[in-house]
């Protein structure tokens, strides 16, 4: 799958410029981490991605085809969008039949809904939930029910926007279960999120936006090497990063074990002075 | 004890037609001007907690409860939600649903609750201009409630209930639909708060905020009471993780220098203190 994005403007009616010419290519199946503080352009950007948006000028590509030459309907087989609100997505009266409505839709096989079905309500965790109403369902059974009905399109591309607003520790860790499992299947995955430490552990790429532009674009590491740049849109490192930044330990941490590395390897030199 | 301003006692409820209890046997005591905060996973019943502990339940939700909530050594069985709502004021945790959906602007939907208790006109003016101002509201103040954006209706939420001026404040994950330079904005009023004596009840999942604000912490499990002590004791308890609650990562920091023998103590719950022990132990 790849993304190009060229020279991306978008003005709202009231005048506002949103985006004031974003260029950048997605390529492939490395999760890609879009941050930086509200009214930066995040979910502008990402809604055009599968047409819910138009550029106002420049262009966006989707594996060479310009987005402007079919509907969000036509697109959305190809990227999914999985809302940050479930309830502005959720309509039908079971979860069952609001993850087969998509495929239904699209004309996908029933066999080829039954299995999918199957696979993607566990990894959800809504297996014993398909009779449910959704709006019977727990906030974040909700959430993990408008992922299903995405995912279950089999898209290329699956955008997430705030996905970890209101989840606790158990939904954190089925998230990045999913994230983890739409690589492996092939798929690129795209989140907007506040949330440093599910970027830093579940994204490879970070596009950090600032006013409407692209601030910093790159790997993880790197990006977050840069806290003082970062500052400018509102973006601090998480925990583990802002310790080793202020304990000085010069390499840019994000796990407990890389941390400790960090830190033996610091205390090591120390020792050897 | 004499400063305790709020008394749970025993304390179990079951919604009508729920299979099993929200919560049960909860115990616990908030002393006045404490910061006090509730932590478990969703449907650990911290919630319904904070609706039992302001009266909209048993007065509001229907169901079965057992034991005793006091505020100021009064039962809340045996008051009314008005009368409560002037010690207690809870921030939903969808601020949608405290909007009374009568009001047309911002400005009446704050002054919805002083309406409702008689407060001289003059008064009440001088209230609602002091919240807006304080919510950061203030030019939105003639806009309808329904036209606003999520974290806006945060900020009249918040604002319809701290213009009651209760003594505690119960916020249940307040800030869900605000950015975190907005959140830590509203953080910020909530501590300046309880700085000036205010008793806030908080339920939170960001574990590094709750570690920094609270003075003692609750942990829910499945409707269980599973601990009670200060965020040092609670996120230093490596049994804690088994709970599903997220320990801060200074903590773990803190863990694998103890592990190391290069820290001793109890384990730091905030940013600098661990920056300074992490630049101890490199120096060890």
């Amino acid at each position: 799958m790849k993304i190009e994005l060229k020279e991306l403007r978008h003005v709202y009616p009231t005048g506002e410029e949103a985006l004031k010419g974003i260029s950048t290519v997605i390529e492939g199946t490395e999760p890609v981490a879009i941050i930086g503080q509200n009214g930066a352009g995040k979910t502008t950007l990402v809604k055009h991605f599968n047409g819910i948006l138009r550029p106002s000028s420049g262009d966006v590509l989707l594996n060479g085809e310009s987005i402007k030459t079919r509907s969000t309907a036509q697109w959305s087989k190809l990227v999914g969008y999985v809302f940050q609100n479930p309830d502005d997505q959720l309509f039908l009266d079971s979860v069952k039949r609001e993850m087969e409505f998509g495929p239904r839709q699209v004309g996908m096989p029933e066999d080829k809904i039954a299995q999918r079905l199957k696979v993607i309500s566990e990894l959800c965790g809504l297996q014993d939930k398909l009779d449910m109403h959704p709006f019977d369902l727990t906030s974040t059974e909700k959430k993990f029910c408008t992922v299903a009905s995405v995912v279950m399109m089999d898209p290329e591309v699956v955008i997430f926007d705030e996905p970890t607003c209101g989840q606790d520790v158990r939904g954190n860790e089925r998230l990045s279960k999913i994230v983890q499992s739409l690589k492996d299947a092939g798929k690129l995955c795209i989140t907007i999120s506040h949330d440093m430490k599910f970027v830093v552990n579940n994204f490879e790429r970070a596009i950090v936006l600032y006013k409407g532009k692209i601030l910093l674009d790159g790997k993880m590491k790197d990006v977050f090497a840069q806290p003082d740049e970062l500052s400018k849109t509102f973006v601090s490192p998480p925990p583990i990063t802002r310790v080793a930044i202020g304990a000085e330990l010069g390499e840019t941490a994000f796990t407990i074990p890389e941390f400790m590395k960090a830190f033996d390897a610091k205390r090591g030199a120390a020792k050897h002075e | 004890m004499n400063d305790t301003i709020l008394e749970v006692k025993d304390l179990s409820f079951r919604y009508r037609g729920a299979k099993r209890k929200a919560f049960q046997h909860i115990s616990f005591d908030v002393r006045k001007g404490e910061f006090f905060c509730i932590v478990g996973a969703n449907g650990s019943g911290k919630s319904t907690l904070c609706n039992a502990l302001v009266g909209l339940i048993p007065f509001y939700f229907e169901g079965r409860m057992k034991g005793d909530v006091f505020i100021n050594g009064k039962n809340t069985k045996e008051s009314s939600i008005a009368e409560l709502s002037s010690e207690i004021g809870l921030v939903f945790q969808n601020p949608f649903n405290q909007l009374s959906y009568t009001a047309g602007t911002v400005e009446e939907e704050l002054a919805y609750g002083l309406g409702n208790k008689g407060i001289p006109r003059e008064e009440m003016k001088k209230r609602v201009a002091k919240v807006a101002k304080m919510m950061r509201i203030d030019h939105i103040i003639n806009k309808n409630p329904l036209e606003l954006s999520g974290g806006q209706v945060q900020r009249v939420a918040f604002g319809s209930t701290f213009i009651m001026e209760p003594e505690i404040l119960v916020l249940d994950e307040c800030t869900t639909q605000l950015d975190p330079l907005g959140s830590e904005e509203i953080f910020d009023i909530v501590k300046d708060l309880n700085k000036n004596g205010i008793t806030v009840i908080m339920v939170d999942h960001d574990m590094e905020r709750v570690a920094r604000c609270a003075n003692r912490i609750l942990v829910l499990e499945d409707g269980n009471q599973v601990a009670i002590d200060t965020p040092e004791k609670i996120f230093g308890n490596p049994d804690m993780v088994a709970h599903q609650i997220d320990v801060p990562d200074y903590v773990s920091i803190c863990q694998e220098l103890k592990n190391r023998g290069l820290f001793k103590g109890e384990v730091e719950v905030e940013e600098e203190p661990t920056i300074q022990a992490v630049k101890e132990a490199l120096k060890v």
